[in-house]
């Protein structure tokens, strides 16, 4: 059973790096999103395989389901970011790569030098506990209350402020008339008329007969 | 289905193999399940709707045009498979099979029978909702690997539809999270045993005058915590029957129309607006694939439904059955399975039904409906939900002392707490729906001032 999980974790691990690479290298920036998404799904078999299935089935709804649902609109609605002409490095792609790289080893490395890597199996004829969803709940109201009332208010704060946004765009947008509006906005129209200017005319009769060509 | 296996080729496989085998085998026959019901599901809307618009629907091929579906599939494996010049051709193909496949992952978890479950997961309702999301993925690759832009549009619309939707078929699903304590979709169907409002409260008096064809052992909700009681069981304890299943139920099945893009909220594929929505580029058979997915998801979130609401397999004479033992027990698998196929085949007729009755919503009423009436009674049914739980199984000490219940039997318990939420929920519904039908003449004017200037 051990090489087995070994081997599945393997594949895993690989699949994970090659989507993530492909992420990175590939020029389509639509296909870049869906390589992630991929990349995300083989984290979520990661957590699976570790029996984390709260963790794993999480991972696929909030990475899945909603953040790359998030990037592909926000693709789509700029198609002006698409396209092969993109530069995949800038000039100093280099400073890019050493930050990162230095931040990582600043991570990788104590963890490597210092874990003890043997860890003891669990006592055997006693099931590990599985987290299942009374677990988390006790755990997030009871020790992890304050984390949990802190990410509580940032998300609602982000919340708030996307609502605020879309209300202010919304103030200057007109509505889409239905066709049963725009006949009796345009009956409207057509009926006070006293006397208006010139111009104003030709434009009211440049639109009505707009309107029933 | 593993323990079988094991039984009979133990000795010749490693475990791992018997176990793959055996999950295989579940899953063909998970699958060709869902795979029949979607051919007698195709050729009933198809009947059903044309009875409703008084006309005969197919009627040629087979009795009573019963062998229509074969004919049709005949038709889409032999159709061109035409893929636009100017389409991405592997999102183009990729696109129908990430939109099929987690639909089909979301049968995995719904029991379809007493001890007929494919796997026993204990977030199925969170894999559920999780899965179901990533179909979104699905129709956005179809929408834009397509290059047309009815079918960018179409995914647009589809994957709005159904973010949104999403919030109140969870947060309905949330109050059976609450009351089970617990997101296993298995244990379930056993809470709702017992008779309709009253669930498994009525007890029995003393242990051997009680009927083992009436009473059944019930461990968990609502009885004494642990303890197993004799529980008068007609198979009827349905959560729907109460004031908190009801309501949680009414929200999650609008939600579900709405996820499944059946016709109230068929928005992302209205054809006389977008061509076909997503599906517009798509011809043969990766167009029946589309298909496929959007019924079996109905088909999934109907058994979804009926598990979650309607008691899932649970119906009179299953647990008395079961009771007798011996082969009575694989009996009682096939009624029990029997009930849960005919409340997901009732649910599947009242969405047939809504089609034939409703027009198409417009995308502003849609997101009123989801935001503004769904979601706000599915706020309030968690509440409900958290009251029922608590004044049907707290101790005083955990009440905090607040308020004693301990003295009263489990039926008095119900009885109380069904008034309450009762009351909860009918004047919230009330008031939401009154709140809803104010019109909004202010804002009218100012429109048209602005469109008029």
């Amino acid at each position: 059973m051990n090489t087995l999980i070994t081997i599945l974790f393997v594949v895993f691990a690989a699949f994970i790096l090659a989507s993530a690479i492909m992420t990175v290298t590939v020029k389509n920036i639509v296909h870049a999103a869906l390589w992630l998404i991929s990349s995300f799904f083989g984290v979520g078999a990661l957590y699976l395989l570790m029996e984390a299935e709260f963790l794993g089935v999480a991972q696929v709804l909030i990475y899945v389901g909603a953040v790359s649902i998030l990037i592909l609109f926000a693709i789509m609605l700029t198609r002006d970011l698409e396209g092969s002409q993109n530069r995949q490095l800038t000039p100093r792609w280099w400073i890019a790569l050493i930050v990162p790289a230095a931040l990582f080893g600043l991570l990788i490395v104590p963890t490597v030098m210092t874990y003890a890597w043997q860890l003891p199996p669990p006592p055997a004829g006693q099931s590990p506990a599985i987290s299942g969803a009374q677990q988390i709940g006790t755990a997030f109201m009871r020790e992890y209350l304050l984390p949990f009332e802190v990410a509580a208010i940032l998300l609602l704060v982000a919340m708030i402020g996307a609502i605020v946004i879309a209300f202010e765009e919304r103030e200057r947008r007109r509505r889409v008339l239905t066709l049963a509006e725009q006949v009796r906005l345009r009956r409207q129209q057509r009926q006070p008329a006293p006397l208006p200017e010139p111009a104003a005319t030709a434009i009211q009769a440049s639109e009505a007969t707009g309107g029933e060509s | 289905m593993t323990d079988i296996l094991r039984s009979w080729i133990g000795g010749a496989l490693p475990d791992w193999v018997i176990v793959l085998i055996a999950y295989l085998l579940v899953t063909t026959i998970v699958l060709f399940y869902a795979v029949g019901n979607f051919i007698m599901m195709v050729w009933a809307e198809r009947r059903v709707v044309a009875r409703m618009q008084d006309r005969l629907g197919p009627n040629r091929v087979g009795p009573a045009g019963l062998l229509q579906p074969i004919a049709d599939a005949v038709k889409m494996f032999t159709k061109e498979d035409i893929v636009p010049r100017s389409a991405d051709q592997w999102v183009h193909l990729l696109a129908p099979i990430v939109s099929l496949a987690p639909v089909a992952m979301m049968l995995a978890v719904i029991p379809w029978g007493r001890g007929w479950e494919p796997i026993d997961l204990n977030v199925a309702l969170l894999y559920i909702v999780a899965v179901s999301a990533v179909s979104g993925v699905g129709l956005m690759m179809a929408g834009w690997g397509s290059n047309n832009k009815f079918a960018l549009l179409g995914a647009m619309r589809a994957v709005a539809q159904l973010v949104s939707y999403e919030i109140p078929a969870v947060t309905a699903l949330l109050t059976v999270v609450i009351l089970a304590g617990g997101m296993s979709l298995l244990e379930l169907p056993y809470m709702q045993a017992g008779v309709p409002l009253m669930g498994a409260t009525i007890l029995c008096g003393d242990a051997a005058g009680c009927s083992p064809s009436l009473y059944t052992t019930v461990t968990s909700f609502p009885g004494s915590p642990g303890e197993p009681v004799q529980a008068l069981d007609l198979g009827l304890g349905w959560w729907v029957f109460t004031p908190v299943g009801l309501l949680g139920f009414i929200v999650f099945f609008i939600a579900a129309l709405a996820e499944g893009e059946r016709t109230p909220f068929d928005i992302p594929e209205a054809d006389s607006e977008i061509v076909a929505g997503y599906m517009t580029e798509y011809s043969g058979m990766k167009f029946a694939t589309f298909y496929i997915a959007q019924y079996i998801l109905n088909f999934a979130l109907s058994a979804l439904a009926a598990t979650a609401f309607l008691g899932g397999w649970q119906g009179p004479g299953v647990a008395a059955l079961a009771n007798m033992g011996g082969p009575w027990v694989h009996v009682a698998a096939a009624l029990s399975a029997f009930y849960l196929l005919a409340k997901i085949w009732v649910l599947f007729f009242v969405m047939i039904w809504l089609r034939g009755a409703f027009p198409r919503l417009r995308v502003d009423q849609l997101m009123d409906f989801a935001w503004k009436l769904l979601l706000p009674l599915a706020l309030v049914n968690i509440v409900s939900a958290s009251l029922m739980v608590g004044l049907t199984q707290w101790t005083s000490a955990q009440w905090g002392g607040l308020l004693s219940l301990d003295g009263f039997a489990p039926w008095q318990r119900q009885l109380i707490a069904i008034l309450v939420t009762a009351i909860i929920n009918i004047a919230a519904a009330y008031w939401i729906l009154s709140i809803n039908q104010r019109p909004t003449q202010e804002e009218w004017i100012e429109e048209e001032l602005v469109v008029a200037s």
